[in-house]
């Protein structure tokens, strides 16, 4: 992983001479193992940045609140905000400015490159551990993990405790960035999409048995939509809060309004909720994996993205995340496009 | 009443209880403990935290009130409701532990007083809660004791077991925990000499295990009085992704929602039914005039914290936080409601 001296001291500059409001970084947990998001306003607690393998959150879903905090104010303040972005995160912040969300302007974007290795998966790591606690995880200079516990440290080869997307990531390194901490490297990637062969190989009987156990699950609390930096509809399809009200607006109307999903947390509203939502991210999720790893229940939702992100990639050739000048993939038509569905 | 129960003997016990609905943990592949219907299968002894708390039980997270349905006979139509009331068999939950049942007896408050919840009394008249104290906390996040709870408390169960390494001390403190054991009389020992004072030690032990601690609690409640407007709750929500996970999960959080589910619009058919809801959803204060009053995360963060630890207070003269620490082990990007409520608590000092 990279070393973010470099980063800190650019940090530091930018919040002295006020050229960005705040700067969305990484600073240690107070709950365990993990990394929390930081945000730094002033030069001197710029110190509190971490960088290591428990920086898991991918940063760039606070430039949604960003966008909306400055909606709300009569004269927003229009400097940048500065974040920190791994390889994946910076993908999200491509598909931003590709989707016009956000401007170029909006953010000073500091990458930082995971290298070698990437970021920790808990489950894996609370199995290794068997019951121990984790207080720090480090990388070593040979890319292996070595984590501290309250009876010393246990050394782990990377590729046992890294989140199954690092496993798969197409570009360890930022691919947007104004300044970059560490080295571009790419890891060779056999089978970038292994991950979905044991559910592919399941036969749509048994896939529609495995789904109906594991969005069974699934209580609603919406901490999938909540955590991705995707989901930035002002009003989703699960909350209907905007219905237009005027004075003429009956009691009737208000109660008739249309609930395209129920709040129930029932199988059939579960799986339209989770459907809908995986059809909105078809060719614009950037495989961050925080829908999976926020979500309290280990709904495995990362299948249905990846295997969108597939179909996208196999339909179109499209691969999301790496070019801002190009068109979303859902918002534009070439001649080449697959046209044999018409029929 | 006070009993011992060989451990080796527990799932005879259970199989016993076959006139009771019976409920325990059970770890699931990915290694989570949730709460599941007895089946004959295994009984695991050795549980730590259930991600849902027993309170899915008691206070489901669906609802059903009533049913309705439109018949039409030539012009005239009449639409035909029909109160439905859960029912309940005997239920017997093993496996809370102590905050989790003094959650329970804070549920059991709010809903009595003046309107009775017929919907919830009808599940909890019919509920006896065996719980396990703590003799090892099963969340590095636990501070039960900084909450007046204690990782033996009584409050709210029926019975109390103590693991005394291959029996458990069995503390019998209600008429529905000596029903429970009257089922199955020939499982169960006197006390061996000695035994009720080592299940006091491990008690007392097991308070200094606590990891985490938040001090001086009761002041704070004070202290929220002057705080709605700081700009505290603005810098501390600014990591909140506004989803429901430490509402939902927390044993005692008990918002809801009620709402008509249309099955069919002609004739009209459908439910009315309760859900969970949460103070962290942007729609729980939403207005049909398009006002929000808590239009922000901070206000809703503020919200959950000033109900938990400043309203419920005043109502009730106990903390609506029971200290299991869920919130703090299971938010995606650790709001820390300990350090949250530490700075309230050090503000202007």
């Amino acid at each position: 992983m990279a070393k973010i001296e470099d980063l800190k001291e650019e940090a530091k500059k930018l919040l002295r001479e006020g050229k960005v409001k705040y700067i969305i970084g990484y600073g240690a947990g107070t709950n365990g193992w993990l990394a929390a998001p930081l945000f730094i306003k002033k030069p001197e607690d710029v110190d509190k940045l971490v960088w290591d393998p428990t920086c898991v959150h991918n940063l760039v879903r606070f430039l949604v609140d960003e966008k909306r905090r400055k909606a709300r104010q009569k004269q927003p303040d229009k400097r940048p905000v500065g974040i920190m972005v791994k390889g994946c995160d910076s993908r999200a912040v491509v598909v931003l400015l590709q989707e016009k969300f956000i401007d170029r302007n909006d953010v000073y974007i500091l990458g930082v490159s995971c290298e070698n290795t990437g970021v920790v998966d808990d489950a894996k790591l609370a199995k290794k551990l068997a019951g121990k606690k984790a207080k720090k995880v480090e990388v070593d200079a040979r890319n292996r993990f070595v984590i501290t516990t309250e009876d010393g440290k246990v050394e782990v080869a990377a590729e046992d405790l890294l989140a199954e997307r690092c496993l798969e990531c197409k570009a360890n390194f930022p691919v947007i960035y104004d300044l970059l901490s560490g080295e571009k490297t790419k890891r060779s990637l056999d089978k970038p999409f292994g991950s979905l062969e044991k559910i592919e190989s399941l036969s749509s009987a048994e896939r529609w048995s495995f789904w109906k156990e594991q969005l069974d699950k699934c209580i609603r609390c919406y901490a999938c939509r909540s955590a991705c930096p995707m989901c930035y509809c002002d009003e989703c399809v699960v909350d209907s809060i905007n219905l237009a009200v005027t004075a003429d607006t009956t009691a009737d109307e208000k109660a008739q309004r249309i609930r395209w999903i129920q709040r129930s947390a029932e199988s059939s509203e579960n799986l339209i909720y989770h459907l809908v939502r995986a059809i909105h991210l078809a060719g614009r999720c950037i495989d961050c994996g925080e829908c999976e790893r926020a979500c309290p229940l280990d709904i495995p939702l990362r299948f249905l993205n990846k295997k969108l992100e597939k179909e996208a990639k196999e339909l179109f050739g499209y691969e999301v995340g790496f070019d801002a000048a190009l068109p979303a993939l859902i918002s534009c038509f070439r001649d080449e496009d697959p046209q044999d569905f018409i029929r | 009443m006070e009993k011992t129960l060989v451990k080796k003997s527990f799932p005879r016990w259970i199989q016993k209880l076959d006139s009771w609905q019976v409920y325990f943990p059970r770890r699931d592949e990915e290694g989570r403990w949730n709460y599941v219907e007895a089946d004959g299968g295994e009984v695991s002894l050795d549980v730590l935290q259930t991600t849902l708390p027993p309170k899915k039980i008691l206070f489901p997270q669906r609802e059903v009130f009533l049913e309705f349905a439109a018949t039409l006979a030539g012009n005239q139509e009449t639409l035909e409701i029909k109160e439905v009331l859960p029912e309940v068999k005997p239920t017997v939950i093993i496996g809370p532990r102590p905050c989790e049942a003094r959650a329970a007896w804070m549920l059991d408050e709010v809903f009595s007083g003046e309107f009775k919840d017929v919907y919830y009394w009808k599940r909890r008249d019919q509920t006896t809660l065996v719980g396990f104290a703590c003799t090892t906390p099963p969340s590095e996040n636990c501070f039960c004791t900084s909450v007046e709870g204690s990782p033996h408390s009584e409050e709210g169960l029926d019975i109390l077991l103590t693991d005394l390494g291959d029996r458990f001390y069995v503390q019998s403190l209600t008429p529905k925990g000596e029903k429970l054991i009257s089922a199955a009389k020939e499982l169960f020992a006197e006390p061996a000499p000695g035994d009720k004072k080592q299940a006091k030690a491990l008690h007392a032990e097991s308070e200094k295990k606590i990891r985490r601690q938040l001090k001086n609690a009761r002041p704070i409640s004070e202290k929220l009085k002057g705080m709605f407007d700081s700009p505290l709750w603005d810098e501390e929500s600014m990591s909140c992704l506004r989803c429901g996970i430490c509402t939902y999960l927390c044993p005692s959080c008990h918002c809801f929602d009620i709402n008509d589910e249309v099955e069919n619009h002609s004739p009209l058919r459908g439910q009315r039914v309760r859900t969970w809801d949460t103070c962290q959803f942007p729609d729980f204060t939403m207005h049909s005039s398009g006002h929000n009053p808590r239009p922000d995360k901070a206000s809703r963060l503020r919200q959950r914290l000033l109900h938990k630890f400043q309203y419920f207070v005043q109502v009730y003269d106990k903390f609506m936080c029971v200290g299991c620490g869920r919130c703090i082990s299971l938010c995606p990007v650790g709001i820390d409601i300990i350090k949250v409520l530490d700075k309230v608590r050090d503000h202007g000092a």
